[in-house]
């Protein structure tokens, strides 16, 4: 059970507050709802590369980095294709530096024409160390478009090339913060060794001021259902082939997320799992394969992925994989099975718990989604879940026709 | 109310000492030491058993890493499948890994299943019966995972460091021929097993909310009585043989960036300039804010991301700086890290950044040892040098002592362009530069 307190400013913009006192530190985590399924289709990638502009100086603060780690902090951010997330660790002692850091660049940037030329490099350097300088590295930026033929998800965070990047300019930039980055817009959590009334005095005192502001939401084009096998064929210099199968399924929010949850741990989560014994110890035809759902807040993919044992046909290996989904829509699984993942889950849940940062990441996310204290009643809508859910969503997700399938080749 | 200062820093604290959760030492009957560290929010545990079974202890390259892997693949009592069922269906996890010196078998565990899930972990640690079609099957996939890994520039760029550094054939470096997957025997895994896996050689941490019962579990299981004595091992000698060739380069047909390493051998944790040289280190490349990350990336954006670090090894250690950059900057890149150490030797570090620093890893000490299984973790580290914790009380005060004048010894000391070996892996030869 996670407690916590809650409160809105005049401004719309929400804190929450977890206490735990075991940590000498305290976390504040800001998510922005804003993400890559936002962009313009012929600008991508721009959100992320926006949360690279906002280490660049805000209004008041020429460097947001530097002061951070004069009192003892350290943070990070990251984009995915919904939300923008930001978060930082100080000794519970200087929390104030890190409002007084957040806080102004929630006001606004400096919008530094040299910062956005750096930052722009970086963005490309990085686009290229993740996509093109490691084996299977562009996969995601060819299954996405197969899979996704309307929604914005078919382009990854990172954009659909490094062309888009270079073209930004810095009336993107400043366009983009004043429709998206606004009290109004964001989340705050701050856990770890904190008292609410301490959080609420600083709250009041930094971000109060900062004016709520317009947020441009623009209708995002929801993805049609498929109704055709979609496929794709590469070749790459790569040691072994490869085999990457994308099932539509529905929201993170949906109460049927965590039938499907629990379908890919059966699938895949540990080593008693289905697919991890039966295709990698028994018949030997994978050397590793992974079942997962994206957990998109829009409706979402359920993966299989894998890497072919040296020798092993494609035709034969992905056969393989169907044999193992059929058998999950055409027979119910047993009482047993449904337990151990269950168990699982709830291990995971408890592990999860330990980390004030990682708790205060899981109660801005689900804030967004509608209520924070879902992160303590998630586990009685896994509890509730029953054979026939499972073999109900099985038989609605592993359809042919629901399927987009990426071949891997090795050149050889 | 009252106009606030948006340019103006808040107040803050420094942190002059750390409060580190301390861990207390017991003997087994057949003297196990069990290091325990009790506390945290959760009813979870994590309990650790180490062995001296590591890359150093191996005749021939893979023996310690197989023989740590198969630990999971069969018992006398239990197939590989029943023992994944059992781990899986308490929702408790099993990690394996292996060190240069050590190898551990590492169980997460709510601690109301300890019992079961301790007794499958006996099993595994003391009955392990290595089946040839397991083995065969873990091999291949360690060799695939070999095969995809060496296509990687930053992958050769260190395989290579490594062995200029320790010489081809020590165990720090660590470097091997895919050959060696297709040589490798499972006798001599076995063997391997039955000789380290002692308890003479072995190890306990136990992290997390720890009580009588369980410590008497351990002894049950792990006690004199069902588990006696073997004899020791002697313990081999490798010596290590640097090379005089101080660059390299790793041709890595198509990449579109160049990993770099440059980097040089160094002491360990033990020598007296150690709290210092991490100080050097921090400047240099060792956090966000460092030099290297500043003009390398912040500035010139050649790179996603720059560091450099120290390894400490028990027997010796290394220091290095790495990065991938774009292949048409390289040669500039590593122009601007040498001009960055050169202005180690040749300035000193302005007192303000230096208290910098020192902020910002008492910081990083805070993090890394705010919970009973990160302290698990470093006190891993720590043991094999004989300290506990504790060392980072002494750590932190001397860090506080360490001035500019130090820092800039240290530079001149041990960042000699011509002691530092630079390797670049990628499409273009980029090692010449102009300086």
């Amino acid at each position: 059970m996670i407690k916590f307190d809650k409160f809105t400013l005049d401004n719309g913009l929400r804190f929450i507050v977890h206490r735990d006192e075991t940590t000498p530190l305290a976390a504040v985590n800001i998510l922005y709802n804003i993400g890559a399924k936002d962009e313009d289709p012929d600008k991508t990638g721009f959100a992320h590369l926006f949360e690279h502009l906002m280490f660049g100086g805000s209004v008041n603060i020429p460097i947001y980095d530097e002061p951070l780690q004069r009192v003892g902090g350290d943070n990070n951010a990251w984009t995915n294709n919904d939300v923008t997330n930001y978060y930082l660790t100080v000794p519970k002692e200087n929390l104030e530096t890190a409002f007084w850091l957040e806080s102004d660049r929630m006001l606004s940037l400096a919008f530094s024409e040299k910062s956005l030329e750096v930052q722009k490099n970086v963005v490309i350097e990085e686009f290229k160390q993740r996509y093109f300088n490691q084996p299977y590295g562009d996969v995601w930026l060819h299954l996405r478009p197969l899979a996704y033929k309307k929604h914005p998800y078919q382009w990854p965070t990172i954009g659909k090339s490094i062309e888009h990047i270079k073209t930004t300019s810095l009336d993107d930039v400043k366009e983009f913060f004043f429709h998206h980055y606004a009290p109004n817009n964001a989340i705050v959590v701050v856990s770890g060794n904190v008292e609410t009334n301490e959080v609420k005095a600083l709250a009041q005192k930094w971000f109060a001021p900062i004016e709520k502001r317009k947020i441009s939401k623009k209708v995002i084009p929801q993805e049609p259902a498929q109704n055709e096998f979609r496929s794709l064929h590469l070749e790459r210099n790569v040691p072994f082939d490869a085999i990457y199968m994308a099932f539509h399924m529905g929201k993170r929010t949906d109460e049927d997320f965590y039938i499907i949850d629990l379908i890919s741990d059966i699938l895949s989560n540990g080593q008693s799992s289905r697919i991890f014994q039966s295709l990698i110890k028994e018949q030997n035809l994978f050397s590793s394969i992974d079942a997962y759902l994206t957990g998109d807040f829009d409706p979402g993919l359920f993966l299989v992925t894998g890497k072919l044992s040296e020798g092993v046909n494609m035709e034969v290996a992905e056969q393989a994989i169907w044999t193992e989904l059929d058998k999950m829509r055409e027979s119910k699984v047993s009482e047993y099975e449904l337990q151990k993942v269950k168990n699982k889950i709830e291990s995971s849940l408890v592990f999860s718990e330990i980390s004030y940062l990682n708790k205060a990441m899981n109660l801005a996310t689900n804030e967004l989604w509608g209520d924070a204290n879902t992160i303590n009643t998630e586990v009685l809508q896994y509890r509730k879940v029953n054979i026939d859910d499972i073999l109900t969503e099985s038989a609605k997700l592993f359809r042919k026709e629901n399927c987009s399938t990426l071949y891997y080749h090795s050149k050889k | 109310m009252d106009q606030i200062l948006r340019n103006i820093a808040p107040d803050f604290k420094t942190i002059d000492a750390i409060d580190i959760l301390p861990s207390q030492k017991q003997l087994l009957s057949n003297n196990i030491p069990i290091h325990i560290i009790n506390g945290g929010s959760q009813d979870v545990l994590k309990i650790e058993f180490i062995f001296d079974a590591g890359i150093w202890q191996q005749n021939s390259p893979l023996v310690a890493s197989m023989a740590n892997s198969m630990l999971n693949e069969g018992t006398i009592n239990y197939t590989a499948s029943e023992i994944a069922e059992k781990f899986d269906f308490f929702g408790a996890f099993i990690g394996f890994s292996t060190g240069k010196h050590d190898a551990s078998i590492s169980l997460y565990t709510l601690t109301k299943y300890i019992k079961d899930t301790l007794e499958i972990t006996e099993d595994i640690i003391k009955n392990s019966r290595f089946p040839e079609k397991e083995f065969r099957t873990i091999l291949l996939n360690k060799k695939q995972k070999f095969q995809i890994n060496h296509q990687k520039t930053n992958v050769l760029a260190k395989n290579k460091f490594n062995k200029l550094i320790y010489g081809p054939n020590h165990p720090y470096a660590n470097c091997y021929d895919i050959e060696e997957f297709d040589k490798i025997d499972l006798k001599v895994v076995k063997e391997f097993y039955h000789k380290y896996y002692t308890p003479n050689n072995c190890k306990i941490i136990i992290a997390g909310k720890v009580d009588q019962q369980i410590l008497n579990q351990l002894e049950a299981l792990f006690g004199i009585e069902k588990w006696p004595l073997q004899k020791e091992n002697c313990i081999p000698e490798f010596k290590i043989q640097p090379s005089k060739e101080k660059k390299a380069f790793v041709m890595v047909k198509d990449a579109v960036q160049s990993s770099i390493r440059i980097g040089r051998s160094l002491f360990n944790k033990t020598h007296k300039d150690y709290a210092a040289m991490q100080l050097l280190n921090l400047v240099l490349g060792g956090y966000f804010g460092s030099r290297l990350m500043q003009n390398i990336r912040e500035d010139k954006g050649y790179t996603y991301g720059i560091s450099s670090f120290i390894i400490s090894h028990l027997n010796a250690g290394h220091f290095a700086i790495v990065t991938e950059v774009g292949k048409d900057v390289c040669a500039d890149a590593i122009k601007e890290i040498f001009y960055e150490i050169k202005k180690l030797r040749e300035e000193l570090v302005p007192e303000e950044e230096l208290n910098l620093v020192k902020n910002y890893i008492s910081g990083e000490m805070l993090r890394n040892l705010d919970s009973p299984f990160s302290l698990s973790e470093s006190l891993k580290g720590n043991l094999q040098f004989g300290f506990d914790n504790s060392y980072y009380q002494n750590f932190i005060s001397e860090l506080k002592q360490v001035n500019p004048e130090q820092i800039n010894k240290l530079a001149i000391k041990y960042l000699q362009e011509e002691d530092l070996s630079l390797i670049v892996s990628g499409s273009e030869n980029s090692i010449s530069y102009n300086s």
